[in-house]
């Protein structure tokens, strides 16, 4: 038998065994450097003023209080801001003065990785960005790409391109109209948004094989024809689509609470609306009607039928509003593409190796949110040379710190909710 | 290609245009010197024959040897998007006039530039880091900045510029011009 106890693995247990037995057991974390108690965190960390001398102009304005005035910080982390957003508000009593949105919680430098990237690699790593409504993300790189290679795209990629983009903004539309909802304090209507959306994503997990990162467009066509699993669920959700979309509409438009919350609140005017370098919805729900599907057509979208709802008021209401008109605007578009699917391959006969000329292209499509842009420099290699991500949340979110002063903070997280921000996309 | 609204563009901005007037595609391209941005966005917002009202991108580029700022443009007056390109920022300090005047919505944009590429744009009264934070010390897009990383790792082209740890891009023109990247020191 050994005289001496055994050493003990790990200094915190040496130490509590040193101590008299009636010692609470949390004192013992005390000692440990790697746990950090609460009153240990220095008081600064919660601050939101920046702990160093103010940089430019705006900065020294917005930090500096008023009278009566008092700092709020909402985020990093925070149920209502759809995403890592963090929003330093100004608060004078309970009415908003000042906004200062905080940015790159998130940031992953996609553009860098894909610069670094192959041309077939970018698809898959621009996915992640708006990943309520990743196509979209990569239709833009994917036009961009054939615009510098001189790709023709078979007549039914084009098709099945359309179809499932706007099955996707279905599912985004509806997903907005729940969150704004829920921002709203309405419990219901995300439960419906996700029974809808639930459907539309299963459908193109038939199709795609994944259910919110696709990875599905290639760079002259797609990497799949549509098959029976699809077309088959397909059939079924159409058959209810438009009666679904008007008993889903109807929980809020008929919400005298909702309404009463969303109109007049937020309001961007027209000039407003253009200086911000607001597009989609938002821009749309102000009275100016750019869809880069009308303005610029692309793919098929100038062979199809459907309207450019646009309102005038441009109040949180009306974004909503615009939305669930776009609802029907996009099963429509469906609808038209089962009918006049052509037949054909889904891919141009491509090199596994893509070297593009040397040039420069800029390839725009309109996602759920607004504009998506990517512009896209060769320099010959099988890499792009630059690979410049724009995204719509991301200028639709600059427009924050000019509609929220003067309501009050209780309207905060309607009014983001219902500009639709995606973080992912903005802080790329 | 809109053949009119080159006509157009060469009546309106003449001499501020440096060389030709590029189209493919549905762009066209144009090239300015920085000192002539604000005149030249003034002009094309404004004309009633021009009428650029849509501020589409702004993105700054790192050529290798020199940084740009790219505008990219929409009006109802032509179906092509239109890009300006202001080349000639030097890349030790590379400075441009802001173009908040007349898109305010372009203050987030300059200030991602400025974060990514250390662009200073004169007139931006809010240029600070946006994405990175505030006491970060490099920008990270610059063709100098390298990612040691394997997923850089190319099957046509070997080992990439970018895993060379020590060596900074040369590249000897404008890569979109067709100049190739000089080879490996």
């Amino acid at each position: 038998m050994p005289t001496r106890p055994a050493r003990s693995t790990t200094r915190t247990t040496t130490r509590a065994a040193a101590r008299p037995k009636e010692q609470p057991a949390q004192h013992r974390s005390e000692d440990d450097p790697r746990i950090m108690l609460d009153r240990q965190v220095s008081a600064d960390l919660y601050q939101p003023i920046p702990p160093y001398p103010t940089r430019t102009e705006r900065e020294a304005e917005f930090y500096s209080l008023g009278d009566g005035q008092m700092f709020l910080n909402i985020g990093p982390h925070h149920p209502a801001t759809h995403g890592v957003l963090r929003l330093v508000v100004k608060l004078s009593g309970e009415q908003v003065v000042d906004v200062d949105p905080v940015l790159g919680y998130l940031h992953r430098g996609v553009e860098k990785i894909c610069e670094n990237s192959d041309y077939y690699h970018v698809i898959d790593q621009v996915d992640p960005l708006e990943y309520v409504s990743s196509l979209f993300q990569e239709w833009a790189a994917v036009l961009a790409f054939e615009k510098l290679m001189d790709v023709e795209v078979p007549a039914r990629a084009e098709y099945i391109r359309v179809l499932s983009g706007e099955l996707l903004r279905v599912a985004s539309h509806t997903l907005f109209m729940g969150f704004l909802a829920l921002d709203l304090g309405g419990l219901t209507p995300i439960l419906y948004s996700f029974i809808e959306r639930d459907e539309i994503v299963e459908m193109l997990a038939a199709l795609t094989g994944a259910r919110m990162l696709f990875n599905y467009f290639r760079i002259g066509g797609v990497n799949g024809d549509l098959n029976h699993d699809f077309m088959s669920r397909l059939g079924d959700w159409m058959s209810r689509a438009a009666r679904q979309t008007e008993a889903n509409t109807g929980l809020l438009n008929e919400n005298e609470i909702f309404v009463r919350r969303a109109r007049g609140v937020g309001v961007m005017n027209r000039e407003m609306a253009l200086r911000f370098g607001v597009t989609g919805g938002n821009l749309r729900a102000s009275g100016i009607p750019f869809d880069v599907r009308r303005a610029h057509p692309y793919s098929v979208y100038p062979a199809l039928d459907f309207n450019v709802p646009t309102r005038l008021e441009g109040d949180s209401l009306a974004r909503y509003l615009i939305r669930m008109d776009e609802v029907r605007e996009s099963i429509k578009i469906i609808d038209q593409c089962l009918h006049q699917m052509p037949d054909g391959p889904v891919m141009a006969r491509l090199p596994r190796l893509l070297r593009p000329r040397p040039g420069r292209a800029w390839g725009a499509v309109e996602g759920p949110r607004g504009m998506l842009g990517v512009y896209a420099i060769s320099d010959g290699s099988d890499q792009p040379f630059r690979f410049r991500i724009h995204d719509p949340s991301f200028m639709n979110l600059e427009v924050v710190s000019h509609l929220l002063p003067g309501n009050l903070l209780a309207d905060t997280m309607a009014i983001v909710a219902s500009l639709d921000p995606i973080m992912g996309g903005i802080d790329k | 290609m809109d053949r009119a609204l080159k006509r157009r563009l060469e009546a309106r901005l003449g001499a501020q245009i440096r060389g030709p007037i590029r189209q493919r595609h549905d762009q066209t391209e144009i090239r300015i010197q920085p000192g002539g941005l604000p005149d030249v966005l003034r002009t094309l917002h404004d004309s009633v024959d021009l009428r650029f009202e849509i501020l589409a991108d702004l993105a700054g580029v790192d050529t290798g040897r020199e940084m740009q700022v790219v505008y990219h443009l929409w009006s109802e007056t032509t179906p092509d998007w239109l890009r300006v390109i202001v080349e000639g920022l030097s890349r030790e300090d590379p400075r441009c006039p802001s173009g908040t005047f007349l898109w305010a919505g372009a203050e987030w944009l300059e200030r991602e530039a400025y974060d990514m590429f250390g662009i200073v744009f004169e007139g931006n009264r809010d240029l600070r880091r946006i994405f990175m934070p505030p006491d970060y010390t490099s920008f990270p897009l610059r063709k100098d900045f390298l990612l040691p990383d394997d997923s850089a790792r190319s099957p046509g082209e070997g080992v990439r510029h970018m895993e060379r740890p020590f060596a900074p891009a040369v590249v000897a023109g404008d890569p979109a011009d067709g100049v190739r990247r000089a080879p490996a020191s």
